[in-house]
């Protein structure tokens, strides 16, 4: 297995421990938590207390009948003493954001840095990409943010914010890493849900499409009784394309494709704001992964939810993201606009990554990929990780490691020195 | 070898086909899996060709036959132009010239040895090692690019990378001098900015060394990149057959215009609809006629009845579709050696498009 792979081993034993789309987690201790209590940014939530209108235009088929129960059982963190107060959102439309985050695998000197100082900013009814390939971190940064991640990775350091808001409810924030247990078992599923890679894994086998919808619903809709719980559930498989009667079958009845939508149909079961997709289509034929992404499109323009999509695949989010970060050896290293991004690379290794994909069209030309393969992250080189295998590699980058800067507005950032102005910009980096 | 071995292509299967036999049920009763039916092929020196299709379609099932490991239950095989006696016998012979690379490097190398002993075990067991075995080792690692070869000989599988291992199944292949070398999937457990590397050195092998390739894979824009022609399967056939880039930009066949448009391109900005939806058909059952009719959005009721014959669309581009024969034409007696011009400007793929490019704004 490469060293990439290991990383996802890793990532799926994590991931079915706490059981599927991020939900019934509740006796889960993250290890890293107490650090990540101690150096995390505490939020203000004042200035993110007003009520704002449910941003869905009606999701249709989706109202859920009440919510009664839940409402008000919400401890924000205002209500614990000791917060500091923190600028409000800079987007008045962000719902999730990450801000220099940190995770490492392990404690002390040994530990092995997954992912350094990682900004990321999610913003309502939109879809970010996170491309990078195995082993950059891609995974461990979301389940760092969410609180999924499990020993021996800690947060060292940073902040994660859900800026929630419902209908008939109070806008609010929620710092995630210094959430109690009992606030994470409030906004797991219902505010953020997780669809990972290997449904055949998140699935329980024993269990019917049925029962998993039923066991969600029955843990966070207490009030709802057997026959909506029911209803619900057959409304949500009807949603992704599956027939209702197929309610009752166990997982391996259902085909690849099929269970990805069970999957799918989970996450969505309580109407989260933010759904994670963890390399969703990976293990799925091009004309099922195809059809798939068509279908989460659609239930995004209907249901409003916001899109954090995993994948190694940048031609497929190019496709399909409105704004696209890439991550290497643990960075993020580039960040733009989907298109701005295919079309005007500013960082070598999205270029590079960029011309691994062969063109559908027009002269068929060598193309050289890029040279080397990606680091080890026992042993990152020093400076920028990517100078070993960058053509355009200057002194400077054996030493110091860029940071994430805008370059050409706001809305497009990379961390290479090549654009800090002290050198020329190879054309190619410069479109 | 006989005067026309130079002339014959390196590997030809005729008609190969597989089924495989399982009971089931309480009575035991008897099911086939047509994991294969009625594929020819021909792999010939110096040549690329692709087989491009979904899981199940049998694209492993035929490389494995290709390959001597799976039985066909009917067809033959031609080694540079010589019928191949199948059997267990003679094996150790074909093995010699035929080499199979698998998809995943790590399960396809012993974990518990080092590269040397991977590499030597083909060597002495087919005897092709130079005076200098520790030479002839380090000479296989350079040909795959492994350089310096000092720097892997010695490595265990876990202490390279995924693309340094699919090298080094490459240069076992490659030890016993084969003229065939069958890759299956050999580059999609890969990292994608390693990819190319992979497909740059079968590219290569190709032009240094002549070797007849059969480059296996789901992903029809590689195929495009390495291949010299393109076969692409549906359910255990072979449904339409092309140099790569006439296949990829004037596809034939409803279901390699459904696998264009749903791989990922980015150069088209918005992605085009799918045309149909659905899956491949169980392979226990294949449908009557057509077995791509169930999703086909141009279904006519011949497809649900009469399988369509491969109908020559142009050059060296056939295709198994009844939209490509004139409608005079569409006779369940058409034969298989049917060749016929084109049939542009026809209910197909090109009237569809016409119509869908008016409707957009």
């Amino acid at each position: 297995m490469t060293g990439v792979w290991d990383d996802d081993v890793v990532e799926a034993a994590d991931v079915r421990a706490s059981s599927a789309p991020a939900g019934i987690t509740e006796t889960q201790d993250g290890p890293g938590m107490p650090a990540a209590l101690e150096t995390v940014p505490e939020t203000a939530p004042e200035t993110a207390l007003e009520t704002v209108p449910e941003p869905v235009p009606g999701g249709p088929a989706l109202a859920v009948s009440s919510r009664g129960r839940d409402k008000g059982a919400v401890v924000t963190p205002s209500e614990r003493p000791g917060e500091a107060l923190l600028p409000a959102p800079s987007e008045d439309d962000a719902v999730f954001e990450i801000c220099d985050l940190s995770i490492d695998y392990g404690l002390g000197p040994g530990a092995l840095h997954a992912v350094r100082h990682a900004d990321l900013m999610l913003r309502r009814g939109r879809v970010l990409g996170l491309a990078g390939e195995s082993g950059s971190g891609k995974s461990t940064l979301v389940y760092g943010a969410t609180r999924l991640l499990r020993q021996p990775g800690v947060v060292s350091g940073g902040s994660v914010r859900l800026y929630s808001r419902r209908r008939g409810e109070e806008g609010r924030v929620v710092d995630l890493l210094a959430a109690s247990e009992r606030e994470l078992r409030r906004i797991r599923w219902s505010e953020i849900s997780v669809v990972l890679q290997s449904a055949l894994n998140a699935l329980n086998p024993v269990s019917t499409i049925e029962s998993e919808f039923d066991d969600v619903l029955k843990a966070h809709r207490r009030e709802m009784s057997r026959k909506t719980r029911r209803e619900r559930a057959a409304e949500l498989l009807t949603m992704v394309g599956i027939n209702a009667d197929r309610l009752r079958d166990h997982p391996h009845e259902l085909s690849g494709g099929q269970r990805q939508r069970v999957m799918i149909a989970l996450a969505l079961a309580l109407e989260p704001q933010v759904v994670i997709m963890d390399e969703p289509t990976t293990a799925l034929d091009v004309v099922t992964q195809r059809e798939i992404i068509e279908e989460l499109i659609g239930l995004r323009d209907r249901l409003g939810f916001a899109m954090l999509f995993i994948t190694h695949d940048l031609s497929l989010l190019i496709e399909l993201a409105d704004e696209i970060a890439v991550m290497y050896a643990g960075r993020i290293v580039e960040r733009a606009g989907a298109s701005t991004l295919y079309r005007s690379p500013r960082h070598p290794y999205t270029h590079g990554l960029l011309n691994s994909f062969p063109p559908m069209h027009g002269e068929t030309r060598r193309m050289t990929g890029i040279p080397g393969s990606p680091p080890d992250l026992a042993a990152v080189p020093a400076g920028c990780a990517f100078r070993p295998r960058c053509l355009y590699a200057m002194e400077r980058c054996g030493t110091e490691a860029p940071a994430l800067v805008p370059l050409d507005g706001e809305e497009h950032e990379a961390a290479c020195f090549l654009h800090s102005g002290d050198v020329a910009v190879p054309g190619e980096l410069a479109r | 070898m006989t005067d026309n071995a130079s002339l014959a292509p390196a590997l030809e299967a005729r008609g190969l086909t597989k089924h495989f036999t399982f009971r089931h049920g309480l009575l035991s009763r008897r099911g086939r899996v047509h994991a294969v039916d009625d594929v020819s092929l021909v792999l010939a020196a110096g040549t690329v060709t692709a087989i491009v299709g979904e899981s199940g379609s049998g694209k492993s099932v035929l490389a494995r036959m290709l390959a001597r490991i799976v039985m066909p239950s009917a067809g033959e095989l031609y080694l540079m132009g010589e019928k191949v006696v199948l059997g267990q016998k003679g094996r150790r012979q074909y093995a010699s010239e035929v080499q199979l690379v698998l998809q995943d490097p790590f399960a396809s190398m012993n974990p518990v040895h080092r590269v040397r002993h991977s590499l030597v075990r083909p060597l002495r067991i087919h005897h092709t090692a130079g005076p200098d075995l520790e030479e002839s080792v380090k000479d296989l690692l350079r040909r795959v690019a492994l350089s310096p070869p000092e720097r892997f000989i010695d490595k265990y599988p876990h202490e390279l990378s995924g693309g340094q291992l699919q090298r080094v199944s490459f240069a076992r292949a490659l030890a016993v001098h084969p003229h065939v070398l069958l890759a299956d999937e050999p580059v999609s457990m890969l990292d994608v900015s390693i990819r190319l590397g992979v497909l740059n050195l079968i590219g290569d092998l190709r032009d240094k060394e002549r070797l007849a390739i059969l480059y296996i894979t789901h992903d029809i824009a590689s195929a495009r990149y390495l291949a010299d022609s393109i076969c692409v399967m549906y359910a255990g056939e072979i449904i339409e057959r092309a140099a790569a880039s006439t296949l990829t930009d004037s596809p034939a066949h409803p279901y390699t215009e459904l696998l264009l448009s749903a791989a990922p391109d980015p150069a088209r900005g918005q992605p085009t609809p799918l045309p149909t939806r659905g899956a491949p058909p169980r392979l226990v059952a294949p449908p009557p006629g057509c077995r791509f009719h169930p999703r086909c959005p141009y279904v006519m009721e011949i497809c649900k009845t009469t399988p369509p014959p491969p109908v020559t669309v142009d050059a060296g581009h056939e295709a198994s579709c009844w939209l490509r024969l004139p409608a005079g034409e569409r006779r369940p007696e058409a034969s298989s050696q049917a060749s016929l011009p084109m049939v542009r400007g026809g209910p197909g793929l090109h009237a569809r498009k016409e119509v869908a490019s008016r409707n957009e704004p």
